[in-house]
């Protein structure tokens, strides 16, 4: 098993880095393929900033099969963390502040999931969907002095370890159509950092006991597993990329309010991860792609407009038809069906020979 | 001392009393068969062994080589040497044959890196010793369990099992829906597991099979047992066998 993780995991790395640089050049650029899908490169760093979510989400949901309704909690909170640092501190150093939002993140979920994994099956996904609103509330009301309700904090981090504008592009890539500017290298830097991380856990005991969990957790604890612990394991990593992610959009929106808190923003997760494909870790940023180009690119087409909700659910529903483990999957599954053609030619060559 | 002594126990699932004041001893290195009709309480007594829930132990006790086991959660029984088999879908049908043998090994690393205090750090039977008695295992390593036959499945289940620090396997109806070739080689099995040294206490409704390898034998109806002997003591009791098991 161990030999040969590391030059999956290098070549897996290094697909990653190729799509983050190839990205934005394909979606915004590229003669016609960008022409075709009408994109934008402000909408590049918002893809992959949801795309850390959902894949954070899908270790949960995906791999240890916890259906999670909370997580705004932890993107809002990881939000919230930049916003109050900048705003009310005036602190100048984003990705200090990034690096704090995983903390609150992990700290937060260690909570909600202790006291949520309680109870399996619905009650969990009903008890972490009660406290992620007790925490919109909290934010709304209360905390409102720090938070500024749905009206929010505007952020003025403008800039990237006090000298560099994080907006501006970078000197020699934007020219040519690559990265689109410093806060989109930030954010593909963060996105192969949790690509690394989310795959090396999967390769580790961790994923297998995940995996394990989620086929049977009776038949796990026989084994001698204390589920419970690793549920909460699980739990608290998708809260860490949902912090990272909530902190890297609070600096992408300029701005942090009570809103990323809202439980609709746990759902648009679920359903990210649904369309990409559950259990595939990439197919979360399939989905984000996918609901992020309806929301902001599909929605701006006169003849869909408002409607881009309504042809959100029939692509959705769609999905689920013809590939019930989302888009990632199918594609998958059309890779080894073209690979296992070969295969089932070959075997019917020799099992002729044999006769 | 036994292995394994069962003292009297009641066990209950919510308010339905299943098994009634339940007294078994299994001594080390037999094959002890636990029959019954079915509802009779045979899983629910491994389910008590295995330290799973429901059902509750009320009263009395089970002791595993002295140690007082009664109510500890599957996670603590399993590392001290007791592994349940369980009946029907007994495997992790999306993980593969390898990955499913891993996992015993996985879940022994995990808990020692967490400082948990398991009872015991030794390992069970190596991969290759489990591919070596079961080539079937070995020829299909990378495709996943729910691909398997029946037999298949059972072998693998038992082969996890043997991971485990197993010093007492409980098998819960081993032979359910098998062809009677199969259920040969799960004997044979059984029978290579108990000569190895370790201990099997084998629930079956098959009472015919199960007999034919047993040691001794207990009988159980509507939670309480009726007959406790040497499987040839069973096997010669017409009575007990028509009244209590149909054959």
């Amino acid at each position: 098993m161990s030999p040969r993780v590391p030059r999956d995991e290098l070549r897996v790395l290094g697909l990653t880095a190729l799509a983050v640089l190839a990205f934005p050049y394909l979606f915004a650029e590229a003669p016609v393929v960008s022409d075709v899908l009408n994109g934008y490169a402000g909408l590049a760093t918002p893809i992959l900033i949801w795309g850390i979510f959902v894949m954070g989400y899908d270790l949960l949901h995906g791999y240890t099969g916890l259906l999670s309704f909370g997580h705004a909690a932890f993107w809002g909170a990881g939000g919230m963390t930049v916003g109050a640092l900048i705003h009310h501190a005036e602190f100048s150093f984003p990705l200090v502040a990034v690096a704090l939002a995983v903390i609150v993140g992990i700290l937060l979920a260690a909570l909600i999931g202790y006291l949520s994994l309680r109870r399996g099956g619905i009650y969990f996904a009903i008890l972490t969907l009660a406290f992620g609103q007790m925490i919109y509330y909290t934010m709304l009301g209360p905390a409102g002095q720090l938070t500024n309700g749905e009206d929010g904090l505007i952020l003025d981090a403008s800039s990237l370890f006090g000298v560099i504008p994080l907006d501006a592009g970078l000197p020699v890539l934007t020219p040519l159509g690559i990265i689109p500017s410093w806060l989109y290298a930030v954010t593909g830097v963060l996105t192969l950092v949790s690509v690394a991380v989310a795959y090396r856990i999967l390769q580790s005991p961790y994923g297998l006991v995940f995996k394990a969990i989620r086929e049977n957790e009776q038949r796990a604890s026989f084994v001698g597993l204390n589920v419970w612990r690793y549920k909460l394991a699980a739990f608290v990593a998708s809260g860490a990329f949902a912090g990272l992610a909530g902190g890297l959009h609070a600096l992408q929106a300029g701005n942090a309010s009570a809103s990323p808190f809202y439980w609709i923003v746990s759902g648009d997760v679920v359903i990210m991860s649904i369309l990409g494909g559950v259990g595939t870790l990439f197919g979360g940023f399939i989905g984000a792609g996918i609901y992020l180009y309806m929301d902001n690119v599909a929605s701006s087409i006169g003849l869909i407009g408002d409607r881009w909700h309504l042809l959100l659910g029939v692509l959705f529903v769609v999905i689920v038809w013809l590939f019930p483990d989302g888009v990632w999957g199918g594609l998958r599954r059309l890779r080894s069906m073209v690979g296992s053609d070969d295969t089932t030619h070959t075997q019917t060559t020799d099992d002729g020979g044999n006769d | 001392m036994s292995m394994l002594s069962v003292d009297g126990i009641d066990a209950y699932y919510d308010e339905s009393h299943i098994l009634r004041e339940l007294s078994m001893e299994v001594e080390e290195g037999e094959i002890c068969a636990l029959l019954g009709r079915n509802g009779a309480g045979k899983t629910t007594t491994l389910r008590c062994i295995a330290g799973a829930t429901p059902p509750q132990v009320r009263r009395g006790s089970i002791r595993f080589r002295g140690e007082d086991i009664t109510g500890q959660p599957a996670e603590d029984v399993a590392p001290q040497g007791i592994s349940l088999v369980p009946e029907e879908r007994r495997v992790f049908p999306n993980l593969t044959v390898e990955e499913n043998l891993h996992l015993p090994e996985v879940a022994r690393n995990v808990s020692n890196r967490f400082g948990r205090s398991v009872a015991t750090t030794e390992s069970g039977m190596s991969l290759d010793d489990v591919y070596d008695d079961f080539p079937r295992l070995d020829e299909r390593r990378n495709q996943t369990a729910g691909t398997l036959s029946g037999g298949e499945q059972q072998m693998l289940a038992i082969g996890r099992a043997l991971r485990q620090p197993t010093q007492m396997l409980l098998l819960d109806e081993p032979y359910e829906g098998l062809a009677p070739q199969i259920i040969e080689t799960v004997e044979r099995a059984i029978e290579r597991i108990r000569d190895s040294g370790r201990t099997i206490l084998l629930v079956e409704q098959n009472a015919v099979a199960a007999t034919e390898i047993a040691d001794s034998a207990y009988v159980i109806d509507a939670g309480e047992v009726v007959f406790d002997g040497t499987a040839d003591e069973l096997a010669a009791d017409e009575e007990t066998r028509q009244r209590y098991l149909g054959v």
